[in-house]
């Protein structure tokens, strides 16, 4: 598939409230199932189906199938790469200035 | 580079801009606060203060993993800005991964307002096809997942 193509499709994913809204529900990393999906978005299984396959042809989001279940994750890279850089360095910027804060606010007393 | 690649720290500190500026451009002062923890100790292995020097730091962890940083002072405006770059260095997850922090320091009525902007780039091995088309994809989904871990 072509770059264009796929960055075509990523728009059109994120173009829906309810799509992004199940970005945010994959969030966390684990995998969910269409089921628990529908239930949390209180939307039928074919509504439900449709917004996953859109997510998966835009490839931001991957499934596996185990058994009769077809489980739903966001799929790993470059996203959470990316996600997780932005993550750590934030936390190391807010925790060395809590240090610098302490260090410079016991030297003044 | 767009809101959502980087990270970013604003904090008002009841001290002189002066104080702050020598927080960052003496090595001894540098190794007992710029780290992400307590736990974490940093060891300055180089750290040439001036526009073009060279920096070095590494972290050492509790569970004993050891990240190592370096970079280059671009800007230093006494007391009010320091700029530099920041790369992680292999095997680490983030080794590659160009970045750049600036420092501004800035007087207030009764302290100092610091902010700390560190901004990412694209890898530098990224497939140029890819990097173009997904970028703009990518920072939207670096903002909605952002936003649903606040």
């Amino acid at each position: 598939m072509q770059s264009a193509e796929v960055l075509d499709r990523t728009f059109h994913a994120l173009s829906d409230q309810t799509r992004r809204s199940m970005i945010h529900a994959l969030a966390g990393g684990a995998s969910r199932s269409a089921g628990d999906l529908g239930k949390q978005f209180g939307s039928a299984q074919p509504t439900i189906s449709r917004h996953l396959k859109v997510l998966e042809q835009a490839k931001l989001i991957e499934r596996s199938v185990e058994g009769r279940v077809h489980l739903f994750r966001l799929r790993q890279k470059p996203l959470q790469e990316a996600v997780a850089w932005i993550e750590r360095h934030q936390r190391f910027w807010n925790g060395a200035v809590d240090q610098l804060e302490t260090l410079l606010t016991r030297d003044t007393q | 580079m767009k809101p959502g690649e980087r990270a970013e720290v604003r904090r008002h500190l009841a001290v002189p801009p002066a104080q702050v500026f020598a927080a960052f451009a003496n090595a001894e002062v540098v190794a007992l606060w710029l780290t992400p923890a307590p736990e974490v100790k940093l060891t300055v292995l180089e750290l040439d203060f001036r526009e073009g020097g060279h920096y070095r730091f590494a972290y050492d962890t509790p569970e004993g993993q050891r990240m190592l940083v370096g970079g280059v002072y671009s800007k230093i405006e006494a007391p009010t800005r320091v700029e530099f770059s920041w790369l992680i260095e292999p095997p680490d997850v983030h080794a590659g991964i160009e970045s750049q922090v600036t420092v501004s320091i800035a007087p207030s009525a009764n302290g100092t307002d610091l902010l700390i902007l560190h901004e990412r780039f694209e890898r530098a091995d990224a497939n140029a096809r890819h990097a173009e088309g997904w970028a703009g994809a990518l920072q939207q989904l670096q903002r909605l997942l952002l936003s649903a871990r606040q």
